[in-house]
C-alpha cells in the first residue's frame, strides 16, 4: 500500500530506475536543474523526493535523497542541485553531469511534505536557499491547476544572484492568480533592492503571512536552522501545529 | 531535500525510500508514540541520522531512538524497540 503519486488503487513498490539526464539548467553560480526522462514515472505530488545512488567504477555506492521540483503535470521530473564543496554526490550532479547521462533513481517518496491543489486554504510557503524546490513544485503544480486561492511565497536567499527560478517566479507573481513572492536577501543586496535583507524573523513571518485565522498551510524548506526558527515562530503565532509541515536539509556534505 | 551528512539530522520523511524497503505502507506517514516520552507524533516528523547504510530516526522531543534500520549487504536489521505502537491509516484515494 506505498502512496506513490499515481491514484492508482493496486499497490506498487518502489522500485531502483535508471533516469537519464535529458536537460541541464543553470539556475545560479552553485545550483543547476537536471531534467530527467524516467521509462516507468507513476508520477507524484508536489513536494515528494527522489532517492539518487550513484555507483563508482569500484563499486562504491552513495545514495542521496533530491525534492522534485517539477509539477505533476510536467512531461519530465526536474531536480534542482545545490554543489556542496567536499560532498560525495552534488559535486557530480551539479557540474560534472551531462546529457545522457544515466543513474540509478527511486521514487516518487513521502507523504507527509506534499501539498496538491484538492486541498483548501491559504498556501504560505517559506524557503531557504535551495530549500525552495520541493516549494516550486508546488507553484508550477499551483498554476498549472489553475488555483487561485491565496498563496505567498517567502525565499531567503543569500544574494541577488543566488535567488533560484527567479525570472520564473517573477512570471507566476506576474500571472494575477493571487499569488505573492517576497524575497529577502541576508548576505548582500543590490543598490536599490526593495525586498528583505535580513533573516526570515518573526516580523516578516506576521507581516507577510497569513493570520491564524485563516488556516493556511504552512510548508517549510531550508536549512535546520531556518526550519526550526520559523516553524516555532509560526507555532507561537498561534498556526496550527498539523498544518505545518517542514523538511529540513543539512547545510553540509552532499 | 539536499544531500545530508550523518550529523546533520533531517526530518523522518528523508528516510522514506529506506523504510519502503522494509513496508508495505508509507511509514513516514504513520504516527508512532515514543516509548522514551509517549508523545505521539508522525513518523515523517522524527530526527533522522543516517545515509545509506542505514538509518537512526529519534523523537522530536525527547531524542529517543525509536527506529534503528541498518541494510547490510545480506540484509536488514530493524530495531523498533523505541516505538512503543504505529497508527496507520490506509491510503487515501
Amino acid at each position: 500500500m506505498i502512496r506513490n503519486g499515481s491514484d492508482s488503487a493496486v499497490p506498487r513498490r518502489l522500485q531502483w530506475q535508471t533516469a537519464e539526464v535529458s536537460g541541464l539548467i543553470d539556475e545560479t553560480p552553485r545550483v543547476r536543474s537536471l531534467v530527467l526522462t524516467l521509462p516507468d514515472w507513476p508520477g507524484h505530488k508536489p513536494g515528494q523526493h527522489v532517492d539518487i545512488r550513484l555507483t563508482g567504477e569500484d563499486g562504491y555506492r552513495a545514495q542521496r535523497s533530491y525534492s522534485i521540483a517539477s509539477a505533476p503535470e510536467s512531461e519530465n521530473v526536474m531536480l534542482t542541485v545545490e554543489r556542496i564543496e567536499d560532498g560525495e554526490v552534488s559535486p557530480y550532479l551539479s557540474i560534472d553531469v551531462r546529457k545522457g547521462d544515466k543513474f540509478e533513481l527511486r521514487g516518487p517518496i513521502g507523504g507527509h511534505f506534499v501539498w496538491t491543489s484538492a486541498l483548501q486554504g491559504p498556501l504560505f510557503l517559506i524557503a531557504g536557499g535551495s530549500g525552495v524546490a520541493p516549494l516550486m513544485a508546488m507553484l508550477r503544480h499551483r498554476a498549472a491547476a489553475k488555483n487561485k486561492a491565496p498563496a505567498t511565497l517567502l525565499y531567503s536567499s543569500r544574494a541577488f544572484e543566488d535567488i533560484i527560478y527567479r525570472t520564473e517566479l517573477e512570471r507566476l507573481a506576474a500571472m494575477g492568480d493571487g499569488l505573492k513572492i517576497v524575497h529577502t536577501l541576508t548576505r548582500q543586496q543590490p543598490a536599490g533592492w526593495a525586498g528583505g535583507a535580513r533573516r526570515i524573523d518573526r516580523a516578516m513571518l506576521e507581516s507577510e503571512g497569513f493570520p491564524p485565522a485563516a488556516r493556511p498551510r504552512i510548508f517549510i524548506c531550508g536549512p535546520t536552522r531556518l526550519v526550526e526558527s520559523a516553524s516555532q515562530i509560526m507555532l507561537d503565532l498561534g498556526h496550527e501545529a498539523n498544518l505545518i509541515k517542514t523538511e529540513r536539509f543539512g547545510p553540509t556534505g552532499g | 531535500m539536499q544531500p545530508h551528512t550523518n550529523d546533520a539530522p533531517l526530518d523522518g520523511n528523508a528516510a522514506g525510500g529506506l523504510l519502503s524497503e522494509l513496508f508495505a505502507f508509507d511509514v513516514t506517514t504513520a504516527s508512532v508514540i515514543c516509548e522514551g516520552c509517549e508523545t505521539q507524533g508522525e513518523v515523517a516528523q522524527a530526527r533522522v541520522y543516517g545515509g545509506t547504510m542505514g538509518a537512526l530516526l529519534r523523537c522530536a522531543h525527547c531524542d529517543t531512538v525509536m527506529i534503528r534500520l541498518v541494510h547490510t549487504p545480506h540484509g536488514f536489521w530493524l530495531d523498533m524497540r523505541g516505538a512503543r505502537s504505529f497508527f496507520v491509516k490506509p491510503p487515501a484515494e
